[in-house]
């Protein structure tokens, strides 16, 4: 095999011309959310769940998917691709219902449907990847990283949805109007928690999440800071009670006992929350328990004292603002007591 | 043992013990494991308030927990423990197979279908849903095996097994392709008694008592048909009727069974081949000590699924296949097929 060789003084103007590149576009290291000013593209470092990944300071096209989904819509990031996110289109705006349905869908709900082709058709200058740690292993990062930077950024505990929709946006350089809005949900809430004041600290309450397994017996007992339950914290309830065995995630935060157990793990509530479907519906693993004649044995039911919350599953700061409402609407009926 | 014994049942079992009495210290053993049944759950309750909350109800939370979730667990395990080791005494009878099992026939592939379309066309949710989709499935099923099978036992297995497969992949691709409805199906697929109590049961457990007295009505004829056709014509019985009834029966006792539990495998396939020996040829004491011994294994079954993990609850299904397979090896190997 012959290997053909190049001229000495073209090699060495090829070599400048290489050094040249690299320091206009910027390639030394920057700090944390720093940035580096270099010609047309900067740059920065972005401290993500998969390292600290060099992104676009000011990104143009980026592809979302999972929990970024509703956040970059909301935020109005430069969004070219995102995942199907069906679960969030009950707390969507019209608006961003009318956005997340012209955006082109470059993966399935889950995160093993991601469509590499579809990724590199709309040419991204950054990809936010929503999903929970463990479920990265389903996603060929290394393909993903072939085509742009990509930012691993996933839920955790539920209540963290605030300062991973946060950083999410500001990855995609779209805090402006993320700002906005999280600034009108905290005016909403303190609003809120001033207008319960006299009745919310009070009581000692619990809450039935919507993701028992009927089949099995069992129901979700969610604490404080699970997704039943953070956002009407903000507005001074207080949730009693914690998990036996936390484990990672939602499953520090909630759990999923025998009905058996219901008597036990609610006889100190003075008043039951319970998640309900967007159109206020019963889930069924909700209806299991209300059915149950050990539900009616509760104090906090013979009370009167149950109240069923709507958008318990908000993670952005828009949704949770409906959340807030629904928890207005429920909770009215204890001013009046 | 000869055509009269068979035809006449035997008295006795090959040792000499009574078969009579055998059947009611079968009872008795299945009436106690059914009170600790209801004495075993999530909920710590004393053994006094067990029986103070089936003799004295209260209404407290004891008194609830055992009279509205565990008494009615206890009487499904009862139910479909009878049903499915019936189903499989009949079957193994009929198709003169002693690998045939409920099954076979179709039921349990035809509920998972109707179970996977139906919550694709958004018709199996809830309970009520769940449990019309697989009564529906199953029997259409079992109709279809039957129509085409009817001629012969071998015929009849085999259009059991396509049916299985063609089903069974059908169902596959469409769970493969909707992880909503995957979500319903994985519930139901792992067979459970939790969590019943609240679903409509009242004619599943009708129709399996009916089948039952059905299947002792019949048996006599049927031990006529163990014997083969042409000795059975010669005995008087109505061999296209018996096999025609017999089929009914199964299909509804296993179709019934599966709706309420999903699929509980083993105990139609173990049951019949542990109380073989001891019926001695006999298929009425087939059938009747297969009645007892079907719903004393699948209490013991749901006990253990109960207590074997520290929280939380193994579905039933796990533990008679645990405790299904290596009962089922040791009484091959300790009896033999034995006799149909």
């Amino acid at each position: 095999m012959s290997v053909r060789t190049m001229p000495l003084r073209r090699s060495s103007a090829l070599a400048g011309a290489v050094t040249l590149a690299l320091v206009v576009t910027g390639c030394g290291s920057s700090s944390d959310g720093g940035s580096d000013k270099a010609g047309d593209a900067r740059t920065r470092t972005f401290a993500a769940d998969n390292g600290k990944i060099k992104i676009p300071a000011n990104p143009k096209r980026v592809v979302a998917t999972g929990y970024a989904v509703p956040v970059m819509i909301e935020a109005e990031a430069p969004l070219v691709g995102i995942s199907s996110w069906k679960r969030g289109e009950p707390m969507m705006s019209k608006k961003d219902l009318a956005t997340y349905k012209k955006l082109s869908k470059v993966a399935g709900e889950q995160a093993a449907e991601t469509n590499y082709e579809a990724i590199a058709e709309a040419e991204p200058d950054l990809i936010v990847i929503g999903v929970p740690a463990p479920v990265l292993g389903d996603i060929d990062m290394q393909r993903l990283k072939s085509i742009a930077p990509v930012v691993a950024i996933g839920p955790t505990v539920p209540s963290a949805w605030r300062e991973q929709s946060r950083k999410q946006a500001d990855a995609a350089g779209a805090l402006k109007k993320f700002d906005a809005t999280q600034k009108a949900y905290e005016d909403k809430a303190a609003g809120l928690a001033k207008k319960y004041k006299n009745v919310l600290p009070d009581l000692k309450l619990g809450h039935i999440g919507a993701y028992g397994e009927v089949a099995k017996g069992t129901f979700q007992r969610e604490f404080g800071g699970s997704w039943g339950t953070n956002i009407a914290e903000d507005v001074g309830a207080t949730y009693y009670g914690k998990v036996k065995k936390p484990g990672p995630g939602s499953r520090a935060v909630s759990e999923y006992p025998s009905l058996e157990e219901l008597p036990d793990g609610l006889a100190e509530a003075d008043a039951i929350t319970y998640s309900v479907n967007a159109d206020g519906s019963v889930p069924e693993s909700v209806k299991y328990v209300m059915d149950s004649k050990l539900w009616k044995n509760l104090s906090a039911v013979k009370a009167k004292k149950t109240f069923p919350i709507r958008y318990t599953e908000a993670a952005t700061y828009g949704q949770a603002m409906q959340t807030l409402d629904a928890i207005d609407e429920s909770f009215a009926p204890l001013l009046k007591s | 043992m000869t055509a009269a014994g068979r035809t006449t049942g035997a008295a006795t079992t090959q040792r000499g013990v009574p078969q009579a009495g055998l059947l009611i210290g079968g009872f008795v053993l299945l009436a106690a494991i059914a009170v600790v049944s209801v004495g075993v759950g999530a909920r710590s309750i004393s053994p006094v308030d067990v029986v103070r909350a089936l003799l004295d109800h209260q209404g407290t939370d004891d008194h609830v927990i055992v009279r509205d979730v565990r008494a009615p667990r206890a009487l499904l395990a009862v139910a479909v423990g009878a049903a499915l080791a019936v189903a499989g005494a009949l079957i193994q009878t009929l198709a003169r197979n002693p690998l045939a099992e409920p099954g076979v026939l179709g039921v349990t592939a035809g509920a998972g279908f109707a179970i996977t379309l139906g919550s694709g066309l958004g018709f199996a949710a809830g309970q009520a849903g769940q449990l019309g989709c697989a009564v529906l499935g199953s029997v259409l099923a079992a109709l279809l095996v039957a129509t085409v099978g009817r001629r012969s036992p071998l015929r009849l297995v085999l259009t059991g097994v396509a049916l299985t497969a063609v089903l069974t992949g059908v169902a596959l691709g469409m769970r493969l392709m909707l992880p909503d409805v995957f979500d319903v199906y994985r519930f139901w697929s792992v067979g459970s008694l939790a969590a019943r109590e609240q679903a409509p049961l009242v004619w599943p457990l009708t129709a399996i008592v009916v089948c039952l007295v059905g299947a002792l009505a019949l048996s006599r004829a049927l031990n006529a048909l163990t014997m083969g056709e042409s000795v059975a014509h010669t005995l008087g019985a109505e061999v296209n009727r018996v096999r025609a009834i017999t089929l009914v029966l199964i299909t509804v006792l296993s179709g019934a069974a599966t709706a309420v539990a999903g699929p509980i495998l083993f105990v139609g396939l173990i049951v019949p081949h542990l109380v073989r020996r001891i019926a001695a040829g006999s298929v009425p004491w087939l059938v009747l000590h297969s009645m007892v011994l079907g719903p004393i294994l699948l209490l013991v079954a749901d006990i253990g699924s109960r207590v074997l993990l520290p929280t939380g609850e193994v579905p039933v299904a796990v533990v008679t296949a645990f405790l299904g397979g290596p009962m089922l090896i040791w009484a091959v190997r300790r009896f033999g097929e034995g006799s149909l």
